[in-house]
């Protein structure tokens, strides 16, 4: 018993070990930007993959000229004319000195619209990035994958029904 | 002068529990790792492939998937030395790949969901080449990763199904029930892909897993209070992990170095999925328990429906509304509900014919 627990006690050490000195996170890396004009607020928004992709995450930052310090806002996300999501413009958790979306993917192809309220010193003001195109998703169609994905689900249906036979004679039910 | 030596008193362990117990353990990391990886994502962010949840994932299954191969190697050896196999660990042995393995019946499922997440995390390495390193939760090789945690949670309910005569039996049954209806929770979100407007899918799922689950742990350890034993091990757990996972994330973010993001909301993630009316549902299916099984499903799958807008109101102020979509949700829950009050004996029922135990004995 003393040896398992050491045993567990040095996986667990290794764990650990391993866990610390491997995080070493991605720097934000801006490939492509667009200009927003928000009343008085010139906002630069910077794209870590170019041209966006339905479903592929990517960074996106949102850099006011004069920074966000005396500033705050809201993002709406539309596509065609229905309304997605709205947040409140936080910053980038990898790069604290801008607002932005870490590792985010918009879900499908399309136009989008990035709807801009900033509220700051010069008062508040709307701006939008309009036209975004996103393209299709790459890899292999969606069906594909989910059946690719559920493989374990039908085994395990599939287990269940040879187990349902054969306990069948003995059943109460 | 006469030395009598006295040997030390040995406590032997219950045949099966050792291996039972890393199973178990094993499938309570992944959902340690699960739930402070989801909250990692919401209250934190950066990501990498050997985060501390993550490798509480990848252990979780590593510890289930070694132990069910030792077992079925073990049995294997004694089969091919002719010698007795006590259906007490893991339940009766049966042949793979011909007559090559001789697995017992519990193991061969938990090690088959431990082998599968292997295969599932290669799946997934190659799906965030493609796609980038998204905290899509409900992405398909998520799904498929969480498919195969949930099949060796499958088993670790199993392993201790055989074992039910005895308290450990039991106990474990219980516990390793309760970590798979937690677990469903998190799986139900796949549900998100179905597409229904008329109803909340992910909704519907929830409540039947939680049903068929609390159904199929009652029936398998034939005792009255099961399912509510069952309920009240999932509360302890949802109250265990509300307190652990902004804590832990927290914790982690300030060992890494890294702050919380603005606006977190610091509401547990996963903890939050579970319904936090589940206790009263199994009071409900005690008190029916003279009724036709299907009517007690019913009633649990549209109390779970029911509160779980409710939940969301109370916890994140989410809007409430009471409209079609909202009844239409209810209505197929129960009726959902119902089929998983009837699956779900039949599963614990299925459970009892693992191994030839004492029938009746808690009866």
């Amino acid at each position: 018993m003393r040896k398992t627990l050491l045993g567990l006690l040095g996986t667990a050490a290794l764990l650990l070990g391993l866990a610390t000195p491997s995080l070493a996170f991605e720097p934000v890396n801006v490939v492509h930007t667009e200009k927003v004009q928000a009343g008085p607020y010139n906002l630069t928004v910077g794209f870590s993959t170019w041209p966006v992709k339905a479903m592929q995450s990517l960074d996106f930052t949102f850099a006011p000229e004069d920074g966000i310090a005396d500033k705050k806002g809201k993002l709406t996300q539309i596509l065609g004319a229905k309304l997605v999501d709205d947040e409140p413009l936080a910053r980038h958790p990898r790069k604290r000195d801008v607002w932005g979306l870490d590792i985010r993917a918009l879900p499908a192809p399309g136009t989008w619209t990035f709807k801009f309220d900033i509220d700051g010193p010069a008062g508040p003001a709307t701006g939008e990035l309009k036209n975004l195109q996103v393209m299709e998703q790459p890899g292999p169609p969606m069906g594909l994958s989910w059946a690719i994905s559920t493989i374990p689900l039908f085994g395990l249906i599939a287990f269940i029904v040879v187990a349902w036979r054969r306990t069948r004679s003995t059943s109460a039910v | 002068m006469d030395i009598t030596a006295v040997a030390p008193a040995t406590r032997s362990v219950p045949r099966g529990l050792v291996p039972a117990s890393l199973v178990l353990g094993g499938t309570l990391i992944s959902l340690i790792g699960l739930t402070w990886d989801i909250q990692w994502h919401s209250d934190v962010g950066p990501d990498t492939f050997f985060t501390l949840p993550h490798l509480f994932l990848y252990a979780g299954s590593a510890i289930s998937g070694l132990a069910s191969l030792v077992v079925v190697l073990m049995t294997t050896a004694a089969a091919k030395r002719d010698q007795d196999i006590d259906p007490i660990v893991g339940g009766r042995a049966v042949g793979v790949f011909g007559r090559t393995f001789a697995a017992p019946v519990g193991y061969l499922i938990s090690g088959t969901g431990a082998a599968l997440f292997l295969v599932y995390g290669l799946w997934d390495q190659w799906w965030h080449g493609l796609y980038g390193f998204d905290a899509v939760i409900d992405s398909p090789p998520h799904i498929g990763l969480l498919l195969s945690i949930s099949i060796t949670m499958v088993g670790a309910v199993m392993v201790f199904a055989v074992a039910r005569d005895q308290r450990w039996g039991t106990f474990g049954t219980v516990v390793a029930a309760a970590a798979l209806l937690v677990f469903s929770m998190v799986t139900s979100l796949g549900l998100r892909a179905v597409p229904a407007g008329f109803a909340n899918p992910v909704s519907v799922g929830t409540a039947f897993f939680s049903v068929m689950i609390l159904f199929m742990a009652a029936h398998a350890l034939s005792r009255r209070g099961g399912a509510l034993t069952v309920g009240v091990s999932v509360a302890v757990l949802q109250a265990v992990f509300w307190w652990f996972s902004p804590w832990a994330a927290e914790v982690y973010a300030n060992a890494s170095g890294l702050p919380l993001r603005d606006y977190t909301d610091g509401i547990p993630g996963m903890p939050n999925m579970i319904p936090m009316c589940l206790v009263v549902v199994a009071v409900a299916v005690e008190l029916l328990h003279r009724m036709p099984v299907w009517i007690p499903g019913a009633v649990g799958g549209a109390i779970i429906a029911a509160c779980a807008p409710l939940q969301r109101l109370l916890t994140y102020g989410a809007p409430f509304h009471a409209n079609g979509r909202y009844f239409a949700t209810i209505v197929l829950a129960a009726a959902f509900g119902a089929l998983a009050a009837l699956l779900g004996r039949r599963f614990g029922h299925m459970l009892r014919q693992l191994a030839p135990a004492k029938e009746n004995s808690h009866a």
